[in-house]
């Protein structure tokens, strides 16, 4: 078929760079000048800006498989180029990240608090892990890279942030000394390694690393044998740590909890609060700093909140919709889409969620209200990060897969944007 | 214990909670208890109700601990659906008149279940949501049969290691049959025939642990006949019970009654290795079929002169080409190294796959694999019998036409007899 060879000759040519160019992010400082935050607000906005083709597309799921036949390929990349009508990759005027990746980004990370200054890193899907300096004025410097042989999935930093922790489809999992600038493989899984968290508890530090081999396994880095092996249910999808406690979400709806005291050990198995495919999962603190439960997103749309030991679960654990297109008008079928990722505001608690529907949304879970949901981009948002002091929030703006291949377009310039989250996260006073 | 007289006259009023026996409830209270979420609880009560030396012949003491063991769905947030459960504790509360059959409470329940989940599908189809994902009608519940998980992520690596090897084609076609045969079961969920209900049902009250590992990429992974290892005994009557050969969507419904097998595709590494796993499915599903064939309701469609599974590949339309299914099966079980069907990585399993690929499973949407995974370290001995091995009466078998009922041979078919 003509359009698929015609693509993979493309794609094929490797590192098919965008001329990036002086792309001076504007020199405003993190304060956004928008428009006031819609608080409390539980329907999404309800003017939609065009919607995007990749979007478009998918109304037409009445009959039509999604993933079309063969001849999708063509079809699905010149219907975005052609609606550039509106330029939709930014309406939330947040600043750009110079120098992003050439393909999507699968996951971001802010440097800890032990580091001066705001570094982030970001792997995707083009093999490599980018890291930029961010200034207080919102000027992005790009500082350093690294290769992997396959995607990376997943990255963390260490502690003292002085070390970069990168996971990848290529089965291996690399420890990048910033100093230095030189990375060693300090994993190896059976198959691709999807989660990586750095764990330091007061008498052991290790690497923590969830794989699509339905392992999880812990190692210290100086020793090519894994500390310790835990079997998974299913395979490793999303995974999260803060110290004693480490949740990992499985496929098959699988959620298994460890605490991590003395050495990892499972605390609990979860019965799904979803019913889908577990896609993101996020840890939270209570009043005292320490985690308490976990947030729980799904392919469907919907985050599942869960506390692991609460007073009352019946009241407390509950779930919410999120990332669909009518809000809560049940007449006309709604579009569904994906929770990509969850992150939690390091002071404020509330949560942020972002989706394939290309928005990021803010979220009270005290309240049980919505804060804010952005303006629709014409990407999905694959990634998301707050700082350590929870003052910036980044979001990747990229694709994720989630209408296929058709839809995937290796031209598309994908985006790192970075915004000022002091304000919109501040919780609701509950009532 | 006494036959209560209130209950055959139609009017017990303490419905499963009475101490006498009601004749052809007794059975309900057991499934109940597995069926709904919390409802163990319920069940808990009920049992201890009617031993208790307390009588409560108000039943609106169960409705607390239902509604207290829901622990989720106090929708802050825009309602949320479980038009299950709402309707459930709807349809509980009907069940408290003491003049309704103490049956109906169960059936409601399932009923409701069952409009869940119709609901559910119509959801899923018509939203645009990713269709690669396993589901459940109520949290708490194990997964359905019939759907496999895959992430995004792992359909993306899938691609892009077509991509590296050329072959998109075998992606594609790939993905196709696996989108269709999430249709199928999305249609089968929605119209609700009985057999498919029945199927649902045992699957949600038999709580089966779906382990269901891996998915065949590129394979049909919701098919697996047969459990793990060559069934002779029992489960292969199960299995084969579902064996009918229909040609279209014979396959997402016929597996439907064995749900620990069904969403199961065993012997399948995860993605990266799937490619080792394809060609591990093909010889597994041809080899595996003549232990199962002891079962003997086997409908062999088309007769073939190896009376093998093979034949009943000819039934299927168009779109499969019949050759192929058994040519590369046989050579890409020989030349495959067995070891490197599972969970081996690597280039070679690689180029196996996508060599045998587009010709066996892009044609033959039946990729019933048993489970290899049960360590067959095959060699030819176990997946065909020599030909000395067989009795002649057994020997005579494979080489008619058509099986005959009560003389089905339980040894595979030697390789020699295989039509190719």
């Amino acid at each position: 078929m003509r359009s698929v060879s015609a693509v993979i000759r493309a794609v094929s040519s490797t590192g098919v760079r965008r001329t990036l160019g002086s792309r001076d992010s504007c020199s405003c400082h993190l304060a956004i000048a928008s428009s006031a935050p819609e608080r409390g607000r539980r329907l999404p906005s309800s003017s939609r800006s065009p919607s995007p083709a990749f979007l478009r597309g998918a109304t037409l799921r009445a009959q039509m498989s999604l993933f079309g036949a063969a001849s999708g390929f063509g079809t699905g990349g010149a219907s975005m180029f052609g609606s550039a009508a509106a330029d939709n990759h930014n309406p939330m005027k947040d600043i750009e990240v110079t120098s992003s990746p050439d393909d999507s980004i699968g996951c971001l990370s802010f440097s800890p608090p032990t580091l001066p200054g705001n570094f982030l890193i970001a792997g995707s899907w083009a093999n490599d892990v980018r890291c930029w300096e961010v200034q207080d004025s919102g000027q992005t410097i790009p500082k350093a890279q690294q290769m992997h042989t396959g995607p990376v999935l997943d990255v963390c930093w260490s502690d003292d942030g002085s070390k970069v922790f990168t996971a990848s489809c290529d089965k291996t999992a690399k420890m990048w000394d910033l100093n230095s600038n030189q990375a060693i493989q300090i994993a190896q899984h059976d198959a691709p390694v999807k989660t990586i968290h750095w764990i330091k508890a007061p008498n052991y530090s290790c690497v923590m690393t969830g794989s699509w081999d339905k392992t999880l396994k812990f190692w210290d880095t100086r020793s090519s044998n894994p500390m310790m092996v835990l079997q998974l249910p299913e395979r490793c999808y999303c995974a999260d740590m803060i110290y004693p406690m480490a949740v990992v979400a499985t496929a098959e709806r699988g959620l298994i909890v460890y605490q991590l005291e003395n050495q990892p050990s499972e605390f609990r198995r979860i019965e799904s609060p979803l019913k889908h495919q577990h896609r993101c999962v996020a840890i939270f603190k209570d009043k005292q700093n320490k985690p308490t439960g976990f947030a729980l997103g799904s392919i469907e749309g919907r985050v599942a909140i869960h506390y692991i030991n609460p007073p009352n679960p019946a009241k407390d654990n509950f779930t919410f919709k999120c990332h669909r297109s009518n809000g809560t008008n049940t007449s006309a079928p709604q579009d569904i889409y994906a929770v990509n990722g969850i992150a939690f505001h390091p002071v404020h608690g509330t949560l942020a969620t972002v989706g394939s529907d290309g928005r990021f949304s803010f979220w009270d879970k005290d309240a049980r209200t919505k804060l804010k949901t952005s303006e629709q981009l014409d990407q999905p948002i694959s990634a998301c990060c707050f700082n350590h002091n929870g003052n910036i929030f980044a979001y990747a703006s990229s694709y994720d897969w989630s209408k296929g291949h058709e839809f995937y377009n290796p031209q598309k310039k994908n985006y790192i944007f970075l915004r000022n989250a002091a304000e919109e996260l501040k919780p609701r006073n509950k009532k | 214990m006494t036959i209560c007289q209130f209950f055959l006259q139609g009017r017990c009023r303490f419905g499963d909670r009475c101490w006498n026996e009601h004749p052809g409830a007794g059975g309900l209270g057991e499934g109940r208890q597995q069926q709904l979420s919390g409802s163990n609880r319920r069940g808990w009560n009920t049992t201890s109700q009617r031993y208790s030396s307390v009588i409560q012949p108000s039943s609106f003491s169960k409705s607390t601990p239902w509604g207290g063991s829901r622990d989720q769905e106090k929708p802050s947030f825009a309602s949320f659906d479980s038009g299950a459960s709402a309707s459930r504790n709807s349809g509980f509360g009907l069940s408290q008149n003491p003049f309704a059959s103490p049956n109906s409470d169960g059936q409601k329940d399932e009923k409701k279940l069952l409009e869940g989940i119709v609901k559910d599908m119509e959801v899923w189809e018509s939203s645009g949501q990713w269709m690669f994902s396993v589901y459940s009608p109520v949290k708490k519940k194990p997964n359905i049969s019939g759907f496999t998980d895959i992430s995004p992520e792992e359909l993306r690596l899938e691609y892009h290691n077509f991509l590296t090897s050329n072959n998109l084609q075998s992606y594609l076609h790939s993905i196709q049959q696996l989108i269709n045969q999430w249709r199928n079961r999305v249609n089968e969920l929605k119209s609700l025939n009985t057999s498919t209900t029945i199927a649902l049902l045992s699957d949600i009250k038999g709580g089966v642990n779906q382990a269901a590992p891996t998915f065949g990429f590129g394979s049909r992974p919701s098919v697996t006949f047969g459990s793990p290892g060559f069934p002779v005994n029992n489960n292969s009557s199960i299995n084969a019970q579902n064996f009918s050969f229909k040609p279209s969507s014979g396959f997402a419904t016929a597996p439907s009654g064995n749900p620990s097998v069904f969403g199961n595709t065993p012997a399948f590494g995860a993605v990266p290795s799937a490619n080792s796993a394809i060609t591990a499915s093909t010889p597994a599903f041809g080899l595996g079929k003549p232990q199962i064939t002891s079962a003997a309701s086997f409908s062999f469609k088309s007769p073939a002169a190896s009376g093998f599974g093979s034949s009943g590949f000819s039934a299927f339309p168009a779109p499969m080409a019949v050759g192929p299914v058994g040519a590369p099966e046989t050579p890409a079980f020989g030349s495959g190294s067995s070891s490197a069907r599972f969970g081996s990585l690597g280039s070679q399993s690689h180029t196996a796959f996508s060599k045998s690929s587009s010709g066996t499973f892009g044609n033959s949407s039946i990729s019933t694999s048993l489970s290899f995974s049960n360590g067959s370290t095959t060699t030819d001995n176990v997946l065909f019998t020599p030909k000395d091995q067989l009795t002649a009466e057994e020997l005579e078998q494979f080489q008619s036409k058509k099986f005959t009922l009560g003389k089905i041979p339980l040894k595979p078919p030697p390789v020699e007899l295989l039509n190719i």
